[in-house]
């Protein structure tokens, strides 16, 4: 039912704007289609990722919040749990039961109570714990587990890159 | 997604995944509505039709038909349960004024308590004022009948049948966490009782068990019998009233993995 995913939203909205969690700012890319969101999520003190200003896209389905919105980032991301083309593969985007990555039973899943406040906060998690078991992009899943520092150049390369600072190879 | 991330073997292993879950989605949509969400009474004797080679079942549905007269079948997407046994109940309240006031109480202090217990209320108002909204439109109609024709047809409507389920989801959820020194010693898998509801009870499709009804009875303090009906070898079906020794208010029938409701 569109009109009750889309006032959800709208609550949803507000509160993202009353009370920010730290370093996120998510809201409709257009106010006319609540159905697409961008976010910005910052890198988490501390991690490789620090500094960086990631932007990434949610798409919501229209039988929200029955079913979890899907997430992508829109910037260049090299992470154990985003897939190369940005989509993010963590399991509270996933209803119970749906298992492409074989999540432990133990982690947090999508229902109709989580949030997009909750979402993005698992990213920032994620960002900061990687979880190499469930490896949606293998080469960097490998990366983070055998060669640390390797990855964390590629990391730095990256949140420079979100900041419009390019460095030279 | 351009054509570029196709032909990329990393991506290409991710997208399988999720076209084989696309996939399976698919086919459990097309044979699931192919029932209505809650269907109309049908005789007892219509379950033959579906099994009219299997004399275990020919001869269980003889005992079923000894006790109940008609079926009303719902829609088998995992939240059978949930759905079943909500509408029966209110459905059997349309008929007593002061049960049906009672309830209409208890489910209108009910989200205090799930705020309380930490749900947050922007999530949880939707459902709960969904819930009351479908209890204020059938208490207001003022001929039975007329008011179990405005219940079917708004349990066949998808946002509020759906709605409906997940505020007896969070309901059951509020109760197992309220009771959970109780329930456990349920739980398999060395799961807390809030993993368990995160993970089993919250989420829309996911299937109910024993402790789903214990708690989903316990919370709108009413009880359930469910006849169990399989290819075991007894003659007869074998009938559980939840929680025990409680005077139920609902027949369900369970075949395995799913909830029907049945009338007396």
């Amino acid at each position: 039912m569109a009109g009750s995913a889309l006032r959800r939203l709208m609550a949803e909205y507000k509160q993202l704007t009353l009370n920010p969690p730290e370093g996120i700012i998510a809201g409709p890319i257009n106010e006319e289609n609540f159905f697409e969101w961008e976010a910005l999520i910052t890198g988490p003190e501390g991690t490789c990722f620090e500094g960086g200003v990631f932007p990434a896209k949610l798409i919501f389905p229209c039988d929200y919040p029955l079913s979890p919105p899907k997430m992508q980032f829109t910037c260049e991301m090299f992470h154990p749990n985003i897939y190369s083309d940005g989509r993010v593969c963590i399991s509270i985007l996933h209803a119970p039961g749906d298992d492409p990555m074989g999540y432990e039973s133990s982690a947090e899943r999508w229902s109709p109570v989580q949030s997009v406040e909750k979402i993005l906060l698992s990213v920032v998690s994620m960002l900061a714990e990687p979880n190499d078991e469930s490896g949606a992009n293998v080469d960097a899943a490998k990366m983070w587990r055998e060669n640390r520092e390797e990855f964390n150049k590629i990391a730095d390369r990256i949140v420079r890159k979100t900041l419009g600072i390019y460095i030279r190879e | 997604m351009g054509d570029e991330s196709e032909n990329d073997p990393a991506i290409g292993t991710g997208n399988q995944d999720e076209l084989i879950m696309q996939q399976q989605r698919q086919i459990e949509r097309e044979i699931s509505e192919t029932t209505a969400l809650v269907g109309d009474l049908e005789p007892i004797v219509s379950l033959n039709n579906e099994y009219s080679n299997d004399n275990v079942y020919l001869e269980k549905i003889k005992d079923l038909s000894s006790k109940y007269k008609h079926i009303r079948r719902t829609r088998p997407d995992g939240n059978c349960f949930f759905r079943a046994f909500t509408y029966a109940m209110i459905e059997k309240m349309l008929d007593n004024a002061n049960e049906l006031e009672q309830f209409f109480k208890l489910i209108e202090t009910s989200k205090a308590d799930l705020l309380t217990l930490g749900f947050p209320e922007f999530t949880v108002d939707d459902f709960y004022e969904t819930f009351m909204d479908v209890l204020k439109r059938v208490r207001d109609i003022k001929g039975v009948n007329d008011a179990k024709k405005e219940l079917h047809s708004l349990f066949n409507e998808q946002g509020y049948s759906d709605y409906m389920v997940v505020y007896l989801r969070l309901l059951t959820s509020g109760h197992l966490q309220r009771d959970q020194e109780f329930y456990s010693c349920f739980i398999e898998g060395g799961r807390t009782v809030s993993d368990f509801c995160h993970q089993e009870v919250e989420p829309m499709y996911k299937e109910s068990d024993h402790i789903h009804i214990m708690a989903a009875c316990a919370a709108l303090n009413t009880g359930v019998r469910v006849v169990y009906m399989d290819r075991g070898s007894s003659k007869s079906n074998i009938e559980h009233d939840l929680p025990e020794g409680t005077t139920p208010s609902v027949h369900l029938l369970y075949r395995p993995g799913h909830y029907d409701i049945l009338y007396l």
